[in-house]
């Protein structure tokens, strides 16, 4: 709600401007906010309270049992932490690539990370009994762990994913100040003294370019590392020196499918049709079909390797998955993530928009079935001579995972309050300087000219 | 038409919040060093630390210098084109 009248950006005038409309759920949040976060809010309290019984307790609450002492809560920290492999990482390619059509896509993408990394990183406090002792690592934490890794690596990638969220946002939070959008303390607060003067834009174009190469290292290594959790143990179905860029894979796939359900869910409910275009559904789309025939092949080769060595405690979780009771949810797998996208994706006539979304919401919950079929059937058969485990979910792990998604949905909800969802400075800067400067790049790839004059024959020596 | 200057409290915070962010990050590289320090007092493979310390001090250090000197930068590019950070003092 506007309150007071402020003096204009040297940016964006105050007075209606072309992307106003991107504005409009921040100045015009209403009763469908208040609906759909009280909804969220009261699915995220019944998660805290399930977690409260489950610490009163103990994890005897859940299914979780010896040998399967990883469960739901594995399977979606490893799930969350690949989707935010969306944001800041894509963001970040498109970015230093100068692919141009970014610029409606960026800050979604972005966003997602920083809501996702933060639940998926809470998962495995979920899955200790006493998490209090979590704090032991503070203090006697073993930097050799893989578990440790994770802890730095992802601490260390939520820090630089907040920060590459937030400085492209500043000349978007100056706009917001200068209209005088409540709460206006907060809008001057972050925007940090935007004034859009050609310095300012100097610095922050310096920083981004900085950020944007720190990024993408940290977002590889951050899954690498995930996967270093399994692989780095000797059991049969984890121990595989794949597993790193396999992970990296499964979550840049993951996380292009779950980008384009929020871009569609997002362009429906604030109608932004003029900003996310055919055009960027279709170029996430052909990225997505490459992931997709990529998982292929690297699940391929994973579990080929496996069966033709035929080591008997590896057969055991090959059998579990293929043709035990694993078989469902290992074929589910396989049908979603690689038939289903492949078939609409392929075709002109399939690639719509309707189309994408069912292709996209068929990797998320494959991706999710991946991450089930390499957690628990390697746990269930371990290679200690024990009995085949089983695990069956109880009613505290779908609600507390019903809680994260409604905590990733709220996040979102939270954010398009306060903050635009496309970037203002970053679509008007396009409208301004991409023409002439993609124009200037695509003639800097054609063969230059020949040195002599147009209808002078060039002599052959030079 | 120039924009009014910051109250003294907001850019006060502003501050206190990049501050803030240095604490954070000192405090997670003093963290890793006592980690590294624990590994090689107990012999426990001290060398896997290092290599992790390598790797994640620097990168938390590069995080709060980029907003750090986004903060600087802003507050300079703002003095350069004549407009005063602070409010000025009534009376």
């Amino acid at each position: 709600m506007t309150e007071e009248a402020r003096p204009e950006s040297p940016d964006i005038p105050a007075a209606e401007f072309e992307d106003s409309d991107l504005l409009r759920p921040i100045v015009e949040s209403g009763v469908g906010f208040r609906v759909t976060s009280s909804l969220l809010l009261l699915v995220l309290l019944t998660g805290w309270v399930i977690f409260g019984r489950q610490l009163l307790y103990g994890l005897g609450v859940t299914g979780l049992n010896q040998p399967v002492a990883w469960g739901f809560y594995i399977v979606n920290f490893v799930f969350f932490i690949g989707i935010s492999h969306a944001g800041t990482l894509i963001s970040a390619i498109l970015r230093l690539s100068q692919a141009e059509w970014r610029r409606p896509i960026t800050r979604m993408a972005e966003v997602i990370t920083v809501v996702v990394l933060a639940i998926g990183a809470f998962h495995p406090v979920l899955d200790l009994g006493r998490p209090d002792r979590a704090l032991n690592i503070f203090t006697a934490g073993r930097l050799q762990s893989p578990l440790l890794w994770d802890v730095s690596s992802i601490s260390a990638y939520f820090m630089a994913s907040t920060v590459y969220l937030y400085i492209p946002m500043i000349p978007d939070i100056a706009i917001l100040r200068d209209r005088g959008v409540w709460p206006h303390w907060f809008y001057t607060f972050l925007a940090w003294g935007w004034e859009g003067t050609p310095r300012q834009h100097a610095v922050l174009e310096r920083a981004v370019s900085i950020l944007m190469v720190l990024v993408i290292p940290i977002a590889v290594s951050v899954h690498t590392v995930i996967s270093y959790i399994f692989a780095m143990t000797l059991q049969p179905g984890w121990h595989s020196t794949i597993f790193g860029p396999y992970f990296v894979v499964g979550a840049i796939f993951s996380g292009i499918a779950a980008l384009m359900m929020v871009m569609i869910v997002l362009r429906r409910v604030f109608h932004l049709e003029r900003y996310l275009k055919q055009v960027h559904f279709d170029y996430l789309s052909r990225l997505l079909l490459i992931m997709s025939l990529l998982w292929f092949y690297f699940t391929f080769s994973e579990y080929l390797t496996a069966f033709f060595g035929n080591e008997p405690s590896e057969m055991r979780v090959f059998f579990y998955k293929v043709s035990g009771p694993y078989a469902p949810f290992f074929w589910a797998m396989v049908v979603t993530n690689f038939l289903i996208p492949v078939l609409i994706l392929s075709f002109r006539r399939t690639r719509t928009i309707p189309g994408i979304f069912i292709a996209s919401l068929s990797v998320v919950i494959g991706m999710w079935l991946e991450r089930l079929n390499i957690v628990v059937p390697s746990l269930a058969n371990p290679r200690l001579p024990l009995p085949t485990g089983y695990y069956i979910p109880g009613l505290v792990e779908w609600v507390m995972f019903a809680g994260g998604i409604a905590t990733f949905i709220l996040g979102f909800v939270i954010f398009a309050r306060f903050f635009p969802l496309i970037s203002v400075w970053e679509i008007e800067e396009g409208r301004r300087l991409s023409v002439a400067e993609t124009t200037e790049r695509l003639e800097g790839y054609l063969p230059d000219p020949l040195p002599s004059a147009p209808g002078q024959p060039v002599s052959e020596g030079g | 038409m120039a924009r009014q200057a910051e109250p003294k409290w907001i850019f006060a915070l502003q501050v206190a919040s990049v501050c803030a962010i240095w604490v954070f990050v000192l405090g997670i590289s003093a963290w890793i060093v006592h980690l590294l320090r624990l590994s090689h007092r107990l012999h426990d493979v001290p060398s896997a630390s290092v290599g992790i310390s390598i790797v994640a001090i620097p990168v938390f250090l590069t995080g709060a210098s980029v907003l750090t000197y986004v903060f600087v930068g802003l507050q300079r590019g703002r003095q350069a084109a004549g407009k005063p950070i602070l409010e000025p003092e009534e009376g």
